[in-house]
């Protein structure tokens, strides 16, 4: 069984793989607990995530994302991350698929 | 144009014809380039046959078809005109153009080297095509008719329609881009802070997209299989900034979907509605604010068309009628379980709720807010609801206690909701009420009384069997006495001792705490609730403004005792100064803050900002 690395793999739905930090890539709630070894998941042995939903131009960004996060941790005054307007669509459904906590943190409050 | 201009500056022979061409507008560069197309466009077919076009060509040449020597004459003539008129046109051009390098010349003669070098390399360059020919474009290399107002390319050349007006488009976009002002945007990130979007750092990914999407929703077609809670979002935003047009409208109408959203309805039309319903007939939730357009006729139909129909909340709907809601609540009937009315004033009466409770009897959550027609008897009718859970009112026309008292009695048992704002003639029999029959609350909101006693709510908050509540809202409880600014000797409102007993039963879960202008709870009540010991591991959310006792030391004592605090709203606290905010806390509304109203904690931990508050204090 695999130790925890520094660098973990994502691989996209058409087959381009990514080698990030782990303590960015971490910052998605989905993939933390893909790699986190007390669930046992497959992708924990072999770090690396393979992402059937995910294109490789998509998920290229999404790396981009992490790293811009990781950057700005803590900081203020943080210029937004720019990306194509044409992306932002499917990166919208690919945020959701990693990290849907936020959305739940802005959903309706009942009364 | 002559070469010879050049100045100074050292350059290999010119021949007197190089000039001549010059002069008269002939570019050498130009008719190599031509002649090397056109080479290029033959070659293929002249590799294959080049004797045989030779032949074809002699033998057009000797055809019949050569045009009468005297109209060829003719048309030469004119031809000469015309092309001296366009020299003439050419000289006027030009000296116009050599007038606006000379004034710059003025300003600053440094330059004076490079002027003389563009001249001369406009001179190289290929003429500008006259309007009327044709020419290839630089970007789409497509065939098209040069105008007076053909643009000019990246390099030189010469544009078509379609891609100047490209060009023009992007030239517009990036002047914008760059103007924009500096400080504005700064503010909009410590607003966005404080509205919880973005907590230091930088924003989540979905948020930044959401953005993305909402500023250039102009351009989306369609938003495809966005997931329900993002598109609630956007929808969100798009009310916001006020662009829920119908236009707008369609990219969020799917016949997948169950939920409907718009928080901003009012450019919505009678037929917007009609199509909003017939998209989507799998319609379960329904949620529209401002809806001032929404007449009988769109209500009628979506009686027709949404048969599931199980969530509704409406704002503003005064168009709807009476005859139109009896209707509504008969046809829902058992499936409605979730209503929230608010601002309704040209109809919706007690009968109609007495209708309701007839009609719906699944119904768990009701709302109704300045509902102006609404009164005694609405409230009345509501007790008979047998799966009422949660219950919120706000009636302006008076109700009498014994009503209050009555409802509570008969649905307080299985209420997780209770929120009763602004009835300012319920005393403590109502506290009592709630202390003796609730068992199950989660949320209280009582607000705006100046009648009920600290002694009262003491009394509600003590071996009260309801387990600790996740949501208090008590604002504004407090005597009303120009003369007495302290209140009576035995307190009206939420004061001390109340104060301590509901912090003792609910402390372990509550989430979010409003106390603002409870103005008689004394300092030493802050003290022993928030003295840094004693540990409230949920609050997230606490506001204590006009709370006029709170001091440094209180709120020093809330960060300590509050571990999970992302915001402190204290407005009108003149007795807090000098406060050192620690990391991922949001303070707000301090008056005697130095430099901001809105304070927020970047770096340091709580006991590091105490640490710092005392020495200042010292």
């Amino acid at each position: 069984m695999a130790s925890e690395t520094e660098y973990v793999t994502l691989v996209s739905s058409d087959g381009f793989s990514f080698v990030v930090l782990r303590s960015a890539a971490i910052k998605s709630p989905a993939i933390m607990r893909m790699l986190d070894p007390a669930y046992g998941f497959a992708e924990s042995k072999t770090n690396t995530c393979h992402f059937e939903n995910i294109n490789g131009l998509v998920l290229e960004k999404v790396c981009e994302y992490f790293y811009y996060y990781q950057k700005h941790k803590g900081a203020k005054d943080v210029t937004d991350m720019d990306f194509p307007i044409e992306l932002s669509l499917e990166l919208v459904m690919a945020a959701d698929y990693l990290d849907s906590r936020d959305t739940h943190q802005a959903g309706f409050i009942y009364i | 144009m002559s070469g010879r201009r050049g100045g100074n500056r050292i350059r290999g022979p010119q021949s007197a014809l190089t000039d001549f061409l010059a002069a008269n507008n002939i570019s050498a560069a130009q008719i190599r380039d031509d002649y090397e197309r056109r080479r290029s466009q033959v070659d293929p077919q002249a590799t294959a046959g080049a004797a045989e076009a030779r032949a074809e060509a002699a033998a057009s040449a000797a055809s019949p078809t050569v045009p009468d020597p005297e109209e060829e004459a003719e048309a030469r003539t004119k031809k000469r005109k015309r092309s001296e008129k366009d020299a003439i046109d050419k000289i006027k051009k030009d000296k116009a153009s050599k007038k606006t390098p000379k004034k710059k010349k003025k300003k600053d003669d440094s330059d004076d080297d490079v002027d003389a070098y563009d001249v001369g390399k406009d001179m190289y360059r290929k003429a500008r095509p006259n309007p009327g020919q044709f020419e290839h474009c630089e970007i789409c290399s497509k065939r098209f008719t040069v105008t007076p107002y053909s643009k000019e390319g990246p390099d030189g050349g010469l544009l078509c329609t379609p891609c100047g007006k490209e060009l023009v488009k992007e030239m517009k976009q990036e002047k914008k881009a760059a103007s924009k002002p500096v400080g504005r945007k700064r503010r909009k990130v410590e607003s966005d802070r404080l509205d919880g979007i973005a907590t230091g750092g930088a924003k989540s990914l979905l948020q930044l997209c959401i953005e993305k999407i909402a500023a250039h929703h102009e351009d989306v077609e369609e938003f495809g299989d966005v997931p329900q809670p993002v598109l609630e979002r956007l929808s969100e935003i798009f009310s916001k900034k006020r662009v829920m047009k119908p236009k707008a409208l369609k990219l969020f109408l799917r016949g997948d979907l169950e939920d409907m959203v718009v928080h901003d309805s009012a450019y919505l039309e009678a037929e917007d509605y009609h199509e909003m319903f017939a998209v989507i007939p799998k319609m379960k939730r329904l949620v529209l604010g401002n809806a001032c357009q929404l007449k009988d006729g769109g209500i009628d139909y979506m009686l027709e068309r949404c048969k599931d129909m199980r969530y509704l909340q409406l704002y503003a709907a005064n168009l709807v009628t009476d005859a139109m809601w009896h209707r509504l609540f008969r046809e829902l009937g058992p499936k409605l379980e979730v209503l929230k009315l608010k601002w309704l004033d040209a109809a919706f009466e007690d009968v109609v709720v007495q209708d309701m409770v007839r009609c719906c009897p699944n119904l768990n959550c009701v709302k109704f807010k300045l509902c102006r027609k609404l009164g005694e008897d609405a409230v009345a009718a509501l007790a008979d609801l047998p799966n009422l859970q949660h219950l919120s009112l706000q009636i302006g026309r008076e109700v009498p206690t014994t009503v209050l008292c009555d409802l509570i009695s008969t649905r307080g048992l299985q209420l997780r909701t209770l929120s009763l704002e602004k009835f300012i003639d319920a005393d403590d029999s109502v506290l009592e009420a709630i202390h003796t029959n609730c068992r199950h609350l989660q949320k209280l909101r009582f607000s705006e009384n100046d009648t009920a006693t600290d002694a009262a709510y003491t009394a509600l908050f003590t071996d009260w069997p309801n387990p600790p509540l996740h949501f208090i809202d008590v604002n504004s409880n407090r005597d009303i006495d120009n003369n007495n600014p302290d209140g009576p000797e035995e307190a009206i409102g939420l004061a001390s001792s109340g104060f301590r007993a509901m912090m003792a039963h609910s402390g372990a879960a509550l989430k979010h705490l409003d106390i603002a202008s409870c103005r008689h709870i004394e300092l030493g009540a802050f003290m022993d609730v928030f003295n840094g010991e004693q540990s409230y591991p949920a609050l997230e959310h606490i506001n204590i403004s006009f709370c006029n006792r709170v001091d440094t030391s209180v709120v020093a004592g809330i960060f300590k005792s509050c571990p999970a605090l992302k915001k402190l709203v204290a407005f009108g606290c003149f007795n807090v100064q000098d406060v050192v905010v620690p990391r991922n806390i949001a303070l707000i509304g301090v008056p005697r803050a130095q430099d901001a109203i809105e304070q927020y904690g970047v770096g340091i931990d709580v006991e590091e900002a105490i640490g710092r508050m005392v020495e200042v204090g010292a």
